[in-house]
């Protein structure tokens, strides 16, 4: 018996408020002081297993018109998965008590990746977690006012320095803001013994990929522990898509995890299609396919030329060569798009243009080196002495912690798992394409490192398919309601660009309601959860992004480790700061 | 023109005949002419730096696939006079808390001990600072000053990753001077001399055949390795790790002050490859060096740049290792080798075998030594390998 719901009915009488079905994923509205035992019997019980949390959040329903949870002013998310079970979603929503000062049972007890959601939650919304271990704001500053995420929020009261002449006030402090060293006492986290080294590891290091900042208690070169540090690239994205028309918000995506753009926009658009309750044509899912399978080569690749220049200093040519093939590739997506970091290629319904005409056989050019430049990294580090030295051993996470953690992605795999959201939840006609999802037992930065090769080798495969079984057909919805029309019907058609005005006035109107998406990034799963009031903008945009949780693991497979192998373990997560802080 | 007719001696003539027709005393006169000397040695060196920088970017440049430096004159040899210019522009900062005498002088230490190795190097059978008979024990004299201007700048700065690569700098280079040394003592052994240029003048035989890393091939590989470490070389490089420690012990230090241990480091690189052309690929020694002694100086130059071009290459090959990694290499696998060849060597020279076949015996020792260490380390290593091993339990709730 596999049905959650019957069987937490059957277990819990009393617990359950309300199920619904959105989207096909079933949804059950628990009671506040349920939770815990409710999160215990999902993931333990034979037959749902629900291990792993992927999200966490809550929704400020202050100005929803008919809110989803009557009664109560936040309501609590969960989005649980269950990794043995083919990745199957499960929704959990619960009222939080407390009126503007929810609470809410803390869940890290159950799933420990629950902590850093917590936090956010807290920080962003002010949702009090009561069992939580070090509730803590973690992406605004410590000594920020409110909850930005929250509906009564002042919008755009901030004041904001900028300014076109010298003589304006805001430029009166200019500088002042600088504070001389010593007037700062040195903070050091409370759990950490003075009589250790404590080394202040970034926002400013080679190493630690963006503005990462990592607090390091060190005895000799040992680690003792590590406390992460992140919200220095925050950006609000989420509170910017309450703003934003659904069509505009594709392009926020792109900045969230900058090397692999494409997944971010393909993630926002099919989770905006699943409200939409479309789907795009088969070509366009095909052309979505090569780019993303092309996206998570050229973030591999950057993972791969990152991490050879972390563990093996400047001179390392690794780097250069693997930034050699990423060209080619920016180069592909400069040909669809004309951009090539930020591509902002997807749209909702399909993707912004078609294929030009000398894409494929360019790409079939580039797909005939390539295996030959994956052998020529594999024999530069593989069996290089030092490389293996470095990596094997060095960061080790068990099946279950890395579960535990929430770690999705080329982390999870290495650590033994066959869990890749491409083959148990297929998106964008992934079952019809033959390729196979890398799984190593070790666990190790060296597993990880090999999981990622291949699955580059795997991704080319994918990229070779899509290209000889291409469709023909529209690379656009023809649904005038969500897409706008060719430009040459404009010319023809009153209807058309009534459509055309509609569309670009007012946007694209989703019914009231909610959903959440994930797909498979380059990191791992990058999943939206959207609440729709039926408006033009986003009611909550909810954001899930590997990364976050894969970094909040970087203390357990750092710690007892030497200082060298931390700037490792930090290279074999795969982080991007944007996809972190959002 | 007649390369026979540069005779080096006949302008030192000159300069001695002009200084005794001043009417100088001979203490004077020697003064000024080791003045002299001294000052030339240092206007070679600083101008070799400027070319050896921009070589070695222009090498990794190529290796890496890129073009490396080309804007600034031709081929971007210029390049170095720029950056040098633009670091002499630059605010001299000194911490608040540094301790500044320590502070102060070890970029001048770091520069000075490079410089005071120059002096015993023979770039030919005449061109030469100081033939002093214990050239060897000079070299290693001076090379302990680097670590000891490495370990000040690390400890005076104030900062904890100088601190670190402060306390790397006396794990590394302490360590690995000691297979140095022994690498370098077993071809004093076999010549029988101390002096530097009579260890290239030991090395004469016809076409090369002479050449210490003929018949010595593991000293010369311990010697590699550990000038690798000594000279702060990938994949040594950790004292400075920039991806670890920042910069490590000259984190601190801007402007000029970070040229100098800039200039030192290159300096050193090439100072080492120096001493390894020296030792073991017959310094100045080469065809027709006879009859043109000014050739020797051309043979040298150009063996010790292929020595440093392979410290280049090694470079952008390898990654680094680790601190732990590094220590274990050194103490469980070169000391021990090194301890062993030189115990080899030194019956081998006992035995007072004629001379053909000593060279052989010599030969047939280092292989076998070295087939045999590598065999055990490989051995060790396997064990080592494929054992993914969690340093810590975590304390999660388990599933």
């Amino acid at each position: 018996m596999t049905d959650p719901v019957a069987q937490l009915r059957e277990q819990f009488p009393d617990a359950i408020l309300s199920t619904s079905d959105t989207s096909a994923v079933p949804s059950i509205t628990v009671k506040p002081e349920t939770l815990v035992d409710v999160g215990f019997f999902l993931r333990d019980a034979p037959g749902l297993t629900y291990d792993l949390l992927s999200d966490l959040t809550a929704v400020d329903q202050l100005e929803l018109a008919s809110p989803l949870e009557p009664g109560a002013r936040f309501y609590g998310v969960y989005h649980l998965r269950s990794v043995s079970r083919d990745g199957t979603l499960l929704q959990l929503r619960v009222p939080l008590p407390g009126g503007d000062t929810p609470t809410a049972p803390s869940l890290t007890g159950v799933w420990p990746t629950a902590n850093w959601h917590e936090r956010e939650a807290y920080d962003l919304l002010g949702v009090h977690y009561e069992g939580h271990p070090d509730l803590r704001r973690i992406l605004m500053p410590d000594d920020w006012q409110g909850h930005p995420l929250r509906k009564d929020y002042p919008h755009g009261g901030e004041h904001i320095p900028f300014s076109p002449t010298w003589e304006d006030e805001e430029f009166k402090f200019l500088g002042q803001q600088i504070m001389k060293a010593e007037q700062r006492p040195e903070a050091v986290p409370g759990r950490m013994d003075s009589k250790h080294m404590v080394v202040n590891m970034g926002p400013q290091h080679p190493a630690t990929h963006g503005v990462l900042r990592l607090i390091v208690e060190l005895d000799g070169e040992r680690i003792v522990s590590v406390e992460p540090d992140i919200g220095y690239l925050h950006s609000g994205f989420e509170k910017q898509a309450e703003s934003v028309r659904y069509k505009d918000f594709v392009y926020y995506t792109d900045r969230m995890d900058y090397v692999s753009a494409m997944q971010n926009n393909l993630a926002y658009v099919l989770t905006v299609e699943k409200l939409l309750g479309i789907e795009a044509p088969p070509r366009a899912q095909a052309i979505r396919v090569i780019m993303a399978e092309l996206q998570r080569i050229a973030s591999h690749l950057v993972w791969l030329g990152t991490h050879a220049l972390d563990v093996g200093g400047t001179g390392l040519a690794l780097l250069m060569y693997a930034f050699r093939e990423r060209e080619d590739i920016l180069d592909l997506f400069e040909m669809v798009c004309g951009a090539r970091l930020t591509t902002s290629y997807m749209r909702i319904g399909g993707v912004s243009a078609d294929l030009p005409p000398a894409f494929v056989p360019r790409l079939r050019d580039f797909l005939a080196i390539l295996p030959q430049r994956f052998d020529e990294y594999g024999r530069m580090l593989t069996d290089n002495p030092i490389w293996r030295h470095r990596l094997e051993g060095v960061g080790y996470l068990s099946k279950e912690d890395a579960i535990a953690m929430g770690v999705t992605g080329p982390l999870l795999r290495a650590s033994g798992v066959n869990y890749d959201l491409r083959k148990a939840q297929p998106y964008c006609n992934y079952d019809q394409y033959d390729f196979e999802i890398p799984v190593y037992d070790e666990g190790d930065s060296y597993a990880r490192y090999f999981v990622r090769l291949n699955e580059m080798r795997q991704s080319a495969r994918i990229v070779q398919q899509a290209i000889d079984t291409l469709p023909d057909g529209d690379f656009w919805l023809n649904d005038p309601k969500v897409v706008p029309p060719k430009r040459e019907l404009l010319d023809q058609s009153m209807e058309a660009l009534i459509h055309h005005f509609k569309l670009y006035t007012e946007g694209l109107k989703p019914p009231v309601g909610e959903v959440y998406y994930g797909i498979e990034a380059s990191k791992g799963e990058m999943g939206f959860y959207i609440v729709s009031d039926g408006s033009a903008h986003p009611y909550r945009c909810r954001v899930r992004t590997p990364s976050f949780s894969n970094l909040s693991a970087v203390e357990m497979m750092s710690k007892g480790h030497l200082f060298s192998d931390l700037v490792t373990v930090i290279g074999t997560i795969d982080i991007v700061l944007g996809d972190i802080d959002r | 023109m007649d390369l026979s007719s540069i005779d080096l001696r006949a302008i030192g003539a000159w300069f001695h005949g002009l200084l005794i027709s001043s009417g100088m005393s001979q203490t004077g006169i020697h003064v000024i002419e080791a003045l002299v000397g001294a000052l030339l040695l240092l206007i070679f060196g600083l101008t070799l730096v400027i070319f050896l920088i921009w070589l070695e970017r222009k090498l990794a440049g190529r290796i890496q696939d890129r073009l490396g430096p080309n804007r600034v004159g031709p081929y971007g040899l210029l390049q170095t006079v720029a950056d040098a210019l633009k670091l002499l522009t630059k605010e001299d900062v000194t911490p608040l808390d540094a301790d500044r005498v320590p502070y102060n002088l070890a970029p001048g230490l770091a520069v000075f001990h490079v410089i005071m190795a120059l002096a015993v190097i023979p770039f030919s059978n005449r061109v030469i600072g100081a033939d002093i008979n214990v050239g060897v024990l000079y070299l290693m004299a001076v090379g302990a000053i680097g670590s000891m201007a490495a370990l000040m700048a690390g400890w005076a700065s104030n900062n904890k990753y100088a601190l670190i690569g402060g306390f790397r700098v006396v794990a590394q280079l302490l360590s690995y001077e000691i297979p140095l040394v022994l690498a370098m003592i077993i071809p004093v052994m076999v010549s029988g001399t101390m002096r530097m240029n009579g260890l290239a003048v030991a090395q004469g035989s016809i076409f090369g055949f002479g050449w210490f890393v003929w018949t010595l091939p593991l000293a010369f590989l311990i010697f590699f390795v550990a000038s690798l470490a000594e000279g702060e070389r990938a994949p040594f490089d950790l004292l400075e790790a920039e991806s670890e420690i920042v910069a490590g012990y000259n984190i601190e230090y801007s402007g000029m002050k970070f040229a100098w241990f800039f200039l030192a480091f290159f300096m050193n690189s090439w100072v080492l490859a120096a001493i390894g052309t020296t030792i073991f690929f017959g310094g100045w020694q080469g065809p027709f060096v006879d009859q043109l002694p000014a050739l020797g100086v051309i043979y040298f130059l150009g063996k010790t740049m292929i020595l440093f071009f392979v410290q280049a290459w090694v470079r952008a090959t390898f990654p680094r290792l680790r601190i732990d990694q590094m220590m274990s290499f050194c103490w469980k696998f070169l000391v021990p080798m090194a301890l062993v060849l030189f115990a080899a060597v030194a019956i081998i020279l006992k035995l007072n075998l004629p001379q053909p076949l000593e060279a052989i015996t010599l030969l047939v020792a280092n292989v076998a030594i070295l087939l045999t260490g590598v065999t055990l380390l490989g051995r060790t290593q396997r064990k080592a390998l494929y054992a993914p091993k969690r340093a810590f339990t975590p304390t999660i709730p388990r599933l």
